[in-house]
């Protein structure tokens, strides 16, 4: 497989703060990966999602993104960790947001809503508008609008926090369905261990001051993965004593 | 709640009796302030007078010539102000440059009451229709002015990093797609504010001078026909109502998407 992601030599600093949140970082992703970013709060985990996605500059360092020049398709697709629905938009036209731009007729965007929404099993809901979805709807929806412009890297940020545990458990066993199905490179960042272990190839750790990889795991945990097994357990056990 | 809705008020027949009762009782008080002579006489018109002042009105072909003529100022003053605040508030709340550019004019200006401009009207304008949309549309302008302009400044900035996030750059583009919807629901209730405010300028502008009913009141006091002054100041009410109603209606289809 094809490298799609090299972090090389990345620090960030916000404003007028000496002290870099994370310093001289690299990271390497290869296409069709699940790689999962876990780490204390204020380590910058989001921050790092943020620089990858276009959305930060970092002070220093180099990100590239090895992906073919395609303007039906957009290199990347993000997932927020509160959905970001906007309210005046049905569900459908959130989905549609990113293909704005995109060279493609109104009826091959039409497939491409129709197809991620029935993806995230949405259909039934396209015409709602956010306020008349649930939590996890709303991070659903989310997840579509991303896949709506076929990002070759698809970065979410905490995606599944912000809901309850059931939903959020419902949440990681459809993304990992769409996973599947589509093989996309996803750079998933959690503060939860469990949840990256269940989800993800490959687990980095980030964490001291300014923060680094202090580990970066394989998990070779055959799929359909189950929760709570011992091994599960054990992996879990080692990434908290990295952190 | 504190305390327990009375049985009466959870009918919606039994509020608008209630509703009813309210204003015969008002009515009833102000009858009985009128012949007990409470204030100087002739001062409070008989209440079971004004039908027949309505009808007088009507009649002599005052009141309808009134009423548009109020109704033409209060348009164009509307309009105007209403544009140039929603321009003006979304223009400074987008540009840093602007802003710091207009916020000591707008601190000077702002506390002058529209009224004052009357002044200014009348030299200006002359006693005219124009004159009166003048000084409505000042009044209204300040409304939507902060209106937009604080609905522009809150609009919340995770759309914005949204809209970057999925290739929406440009800044016309963020205004079409984040700004305007996003800031629509403050906007429109500034310009509801200013449907108000428009008539509130509008009859004392008139009563200065300016062709309308505030200018048919004034006569009418000038010659003690105090029920004439009543049956104007419901009409402003009535015509009141009625804008306020048309413009929630439209507003309602506008902003669809906000829960109910």
């Amino acid at each position: 497989m094809a490298p799609i992601l090299n972090i090389e030599d990345l620090s960030y600093h916000y404003d007028n703060n000496l002290d870099p949140v994370f310093a001289d970082l690299n990271l390497r992703m290869e296409d069709g990966e699940f790689i999962a970013v876990v780490g204390g709060s204020g380590v910058g985990k989001s921050t790092l999602l943020r620089c990858v996605a276009g959305l930060a500059t970092a002070s220093h360092g180099n990100i590239s993104l090895h992906v073919e020049e395609d303007d039906t398709r957009r290199s990347r697709g993000v997932v927020f960790q509160d959905g970001r629905l906007m309210p005046w938009r049905r569900l459908r036209s959130n989905v549609a947001y990113g293909l704005k731009g995109l060279k493609l007729t109104a009826d091959e965007k039409r497939a491409r809503v129709d197809e991620v929404l029935k993806l995230a099993r949405l259909e039934e809901l396209a015409e709602r508008w956010p306020h008349q979805l649930s939590g996890g709807q709303v991070q659903r929806g989310g997840i579509a609008r991303a896949l709506a412009v076929q990002p070759h890297l698809l970065l979410m940020d905490e995606p599944f926090s912000a809901v309850d545990a059931i939903t959020r458990q419902h949440l990681q066993d459809q993304l990992l369905a769409i996973w599947e199905q589509t093989r996309k490179a996803v750079m998933f960042i959690t503060h939860d261990i469990e949840e990256a272990i269940y989800l993800a190839d490959r687990v980095v750790v980030l964490s001291g001051s300014p923060a680094n990889i202090v580990l970066d795991k394989h998990i070779d945990l055959p799929r359909p993965r189950r929760r709570g097994t011992d091994a599960l357990q054990k992996l879990a056990q080692d990434i908290a004593n990295a952190l | 709640m504190a305390s327990q809705a009375h049985p009466l008020t959870r009918t919606r027949l039994g509020r608008a009796l209630l509703g009813i009762i309210g204003v015969a009782a008002f009515v009833m008080l102000w009858k009985y302030a009128q012949s007990a002579g409470w204030a100087a006489a002739g001062t409070i018109p008989d209440p079971f007078r004004l039908p027949q002042a309505l009808a007088d009105e009507w009649t002599s072909e005052r009141l309808m010539p009134a009423v548009l003529s109020s109704l033409i100022h209060y348009a164009w003053g509307l309009a105007i102000g209403t544009f140039l605040g929603f321009l003006v508030g979304t223009l400074a709340a987008s540009s840093s440059l602007l802003d710091a550019l207009h916020a000591w004019l707008a601190r000077i200006l702002r506390p002058i009451p529209p009224l004052a401009w009357v002044v200014f009207a009348i030299a200006w304008f002359k006693v005219s229709h124009a004159g009166a949309a003048f000084v409505i549309a000042i009044g209204v302008f300040w409304v939507n002015y902060f209106a937009t302009y604080s609905a522009v400044r809150n609009v919340d900035s995770r759309f914005y990093e949204l809209a970057r996030a999925f290739g929406q750059n440009g800044h016309l583009r963020q205004a079409l797609q984040v700004t305007l919807p996003g800031a629509a629901t403050g906007i429109f209730s500034g310009m509801r504010t200013g449907i108000g405010q428009a008539w509130m300028t509008l009859i004392a502008a008139e009563l200065l001078g300016v062709p309308g009913m505030g200018q048919e009141m004034n006569s009418a006091a000038g010659v003690g026909a105090y029920e004439v002054v009543v049956v104007y100041m419901l009409i402003i009410s009535l015509v009141y109502t009625l804008s306020d109603t048309l413009f929630g209606f439209i507003e309602k289809r506008v902003l669809t998407w906000r829960p109910s």
